[in-house]
């Protein structure tokens, strides 16, 4: 401790140079108190050194010494007892030791020789594996390519024939299993596609034939007034348009059972009517051919469109194409059915010579029917051939009829009468035409061209007939009576036909045949008026003469006092126009006719008198002064007589 | 599926009658399709249009036959009447002509319907209410007079086209119900379909009415 001190004065700071007084100043600062050791070992020293004598303080030394080595043996004493501990625990260490060693060395061997195990074990796992993957893929491919039992008994149907809930479902999937197998095919699963195939195409086959009984059973019952279609119906019916053959039997069955409902709602209809007979039966309304008829067509229009519905709401579900077609075959099959009722009845009404206005409006009637339903139906249609059948028949025997009305009412030659105007005969069958053409404002059918010429055709069957009986009425008559009876006869006719469309053609025929007759009874009306003023032979000497045969006033009979005295008389026809107007002409019953006759008549005396004027007033013809011959001009006459 | 548009209870037919031109395939055109046909062709004896409607949750079928207003073809439309549940009677309000002639057409349809038909008049041309020339009282009166429903409707604007349509039916249903109108009857007009949608039951039950009326 000095020396450690000394060590540090050496390296302490070199003002304390001096040793001594550091180390006083070193011993004062130190504090006893706080030295623990040193309280410790006085302590302890206080134990043994209980008396401070020189002999004690002597032997102090000693007895410590003394004290401390008896303290070293016990020390020796303990460490040798723990060294025997320490040795046992170090035989028991090694004897682990030993054992651990054995035991890992028996491990190891245990080790290599569970490694194969463990290397099988981990085999058979990741087979395991593969093999739960192979499972799934199994159970997933017979999911999708085989059906569950469940469905092959709903496919299988149940005992009454009726089928499962499941059934539609169950046949879709047997579609799509077959469907898909074709995407096997292409894959290397080719046997087992076909084979799945196979089996699928067997269910299909089997689930749609036995679909199609059902259907048809179905189908056969439905032939209430009003059909109750259900939806499972409507849903096989979409089924079994896969199988093109099968859906026309089924549609066939279903309308053949329509056919025959529609063929007792139409034979009720006729004969028993409404609820408590109101509406009442339609063959009460028999005796009235129009309405009998009428009443049976609407019903059956009637009927077809409900049909047309019904089929509708039969294939509602059906996706392909020319549905429409199929509808409209059907509708032609089941209105098949009433077309042997129908015909037997309008048949008896046509046959029954209902007259022939009624058959004209009937043969309409039935044309217009044929047109309405001809929409919903095929071209083919037994009931459009039935129609048009009854219409034709009804046609015929119009037009026969017609015609034979026609003949009888001309067959005889009646004598004009005494007023000129038209026959009997003519008139009757006028009245005959325009009853007939007047039920035709009232009848139903669309203008085409084949109506037109049904019309032209009555027109002729009609018109024809009664101008030549006119004509050989008018045979023996004399000119201008001729004239007269043909105008007023061709006028009646013709005014007649005017109301009517349709009748142009021969409206201008007619218009033709009077004029003629009129330019008749204009010439002889002129010379009528120039033969009673005897101015006749001066106007056709006038007419006559050439120039190179000399004067005119030489000719005989055409001095200047003759054509003076026939101008003179020509003056008083001036005076009075009318007095020489022909009786006849008088009788003309058309009012234009009789003013046309009058106007041109004038017009033509007026340009005869111009003639005469002109040649009278020629010098060459030596008349000398025109005026003292004939004191009025052409001009001055015009004005009168217009 | 279950309420497709072909599921329904019952069909009523209905005809259509008025004078020409007072708008009665338009009304029929408004009802079924929901449009205004303006320059609507004259129509050629018959016509008819279908819709589906809905009377105290029953859904009923509407068969509406539109006959032509010209003179000419009243012998064929005549015979339309026959088994007609509801008729729907239509004149024109601003044309007095075609108010005049009610009379006579209410003639043919109380003679040629059953007596159990709902006649339902219809002052059409609502819309043209400047041009008025019948008074919806004096219309209203008539209607009274011969137990007629009534209701002014326009075909242009759709208004009450429904109402009247629906209101028919309804009457005729109430008619059902009352036991009045005899379903089982071929020509009442209206046909019923049993909602047991089974074909075997409707086939038993409907064995014995068949042998019944083949004769």
């Amino acid at each position: 401790m000095m020396a450690g001190d000394n060590d540090a004065g050496v390296t302490a700071a070199p003002q304390q140079n001096n040793p001594l007084a550091r180390k006083l100043s070193k011993i004062l600062e130190t504090r006893l108190e706080n030295d623990k050791e040193l309280l410790e070992a006085l302590k302890a020293l206080s134990t043994f050194f209980t008396d401070n004598s020189l002999r004690t303080r002597r032997n102090l030394r000693s007895d410590i010494e003394c004290k401390s080595l008896s303290i070293n043996e016990e020390f020796a004493e303990a460490f040798g007892r723990v060294k025997e501990e320490l040795d046992d625990v170090h035989a028991d260490v090694q004897a682990m030791a030993d054992c651990c060693r054995d035991m890992t060395s028996r491990l190891r061997a245990t080790r290599t020789q569970t490694h194969e195990l463990i290397a099988k074990t981990t085999k058979l796992q990741t087979e395991t594996q593969r093999l739960e993957m192979r499972a799934s893929v199994v159970d997933a491919f017979l999911e999708r390519f085989q059906l569950k039992p469940e469905e092959v008994k709903a496919l299988r149907g149940t005992r009454d024939g009726s089928l499962h809930d499941n059934f539609f479902d169950a046949l879709r999937r047997v579609k799509q299993i077959h469907d898909d197998c074709k995407v096997l095919l292409r894959t290397k699963q080719q046997t087992a596609g076909l084979e799945i195939m196979e089996a699928m195409a067997l269910h299909q086959e089997a689930a749609y034939e036995r679909l199609y009984r059902w259907t048809q059973s179905e189908c056969r019952v439905l032939n209430s007034d009003l059909p109750d279609i259900n939806a499972t119906l409507c849903q096989a019916m979409r089924a079994l348009q896969d199988r093109p053959v099968l859906f026309t039997y089924s549609v066939e069955e279903f309308s053949t059972a329509r056919r025959n409902a529609v063929v007792r709602g139409f034979i009720d209809a006729l004969t028993r009517g409404g609820p408590g007979g109101v509406p009442r039966p339609i063959e009460l309304h028999s005796h009235d051919p129009l309405r009998y008829v009428g009443d049976m067509l609407a019903w059956l229009h009637q009927a077809a469109a409900s049909e047309c519905e019904h089929m509708q709401s039969l294939l509602k579900l059906v996706t392909k194409e020319g549905v429409a077609d199929v509808v409209r075959q059907a509708l032609a099959h089941i209105t098949e059915g009433i077309c042997r009722p129908l015909k037997v009845r309008i048949e008896q009404v046509v046959v029954s010579e209902p007259g022939l206005v009624a058959l004209y409006r009937l043969a309409n009637l039935l044309k217009f029917y044929e047109h309405t339903m001809t929409p919903t139906l095929t071209a083919d249609a037994p009931l459009l051939a039935c129609l048009a059948e009854m219409h034709d028949l009804g046609r015929r025997l119009f037009f026969s009829g017609l015609g034979a009305r026609a003949a009888k009412l001309t067959e005889r030659v009646e004598l004009p009468p005494a007023d000129l105007g038209a026959t009997a005969g003519v008139s009757r069958g006028l009245a005959l035409l325009a009853e007939v053409l007047e039920s035709r404002d009232s009848s139903v059918a669309r203008l085409d061209a084949r109506r037109r010429d049904d019309l032209a055709e009555v027109v002729a069957r009609v018109v024809d007939p009664l101008v030549q009986a006119c004509s050989v009425s008018a045979s023996r008559l004399a000119a201008v009576d001729m004239a007269v009876y043909m105008a007023n006869s061709l006028y009646l006719i013709y005014t007649t036909l005017s109301l009517y469309e349709f009748t142009d053609r021969r409206l201008e025929m007619l218009q033709a045949q009077v004029d003629a007759h009129v330019d008749t009874l204009v010439s002889e009306q002129a010379s009528h008026v120039l033969a009673r003023a005897e101015l006749s032979h001066v106007y056709a000497h006038v007419r006559a003469h050439a120039p190179k045969q000399g004067a005119l006033s030489v000719v005989a009979g055409m001095d200047a006092a003759s054509v003076k005295a026939a101008v003179g008389r020509f003056d008083a026809y001036l005076a009075s126009p009318d007095a020489s107007a022909l009786p006849q002409c008088g009788l003309l019953v058309s009012p234009r006719t009789r003013e046309t006759v009058a106007a041109r008549s004038v017009e033509l005396v007026s340009l005869a008198y111009a003639q005469i004027y002109e040649a009278i007033g020629a010098p060459e013809n030596g008349y000398g002064d025109v005026n003292a011959i004939m004191p009025r001009t052409p001009a001055q006459v015009t004005k009168l007589l217009s | 599926m279950a309420a497709g548009p072909y599921n329904y209870s019952y069909i009523f037919k209905y005809i259509i009658i008025g004078d020409m031109g007072v708008g009665k395939s338009c009304l029929l055109h408004q009802f079924t399709e929901k449009k205004f046909m303006a320059d609507c062709p004259h129509t050629i004896g018959v016509e008819f249009g279908t819709r589906i409607i809905e009377v105290s949750g029953q859904k009923i079928k509407l068969q509406i036959w539109d006959t032509a207003g010209q003179e000419r073809f009243r012998a064929v439309t005549r015979s339309y009447y026959r088994g007609a549940a509801g008729a729907l009677m239509v004149y024109d309000i601003t044309r007095r002509s075609t108010y005049n002639h009610l009379s006579s057409w209410l003639t043919d349809a109380r003679n040629l319907t059953n007596p159990n038909t709902v006649i339902f008049l219809i002052g059409n041309k609502s819309d043209l209410d400047a041009q008025r020339d019948v008074t919806y009282e004096e219309a209203k009166q008539f209607a009274d007079e011969n137990g007629l429903l009534f209701i002014e409707a326009s075909a242009k604007t759709g208004e009450n086209v429904e109402e009247a349509f629906l209101e028919t039916a309804r009457k005729i249903y109430q008619n059902i119900q009352d036991g009045s109108l005899d379903l089982n009857a071929a020509e009442s007009g209206v046909q019923h379909k049993p909602s047991t949608a089974r074909g075997n039951a409707l086939n038993s039950d409907q064995a014995p009415s068949k042998e019944g009326c083949s004769c």
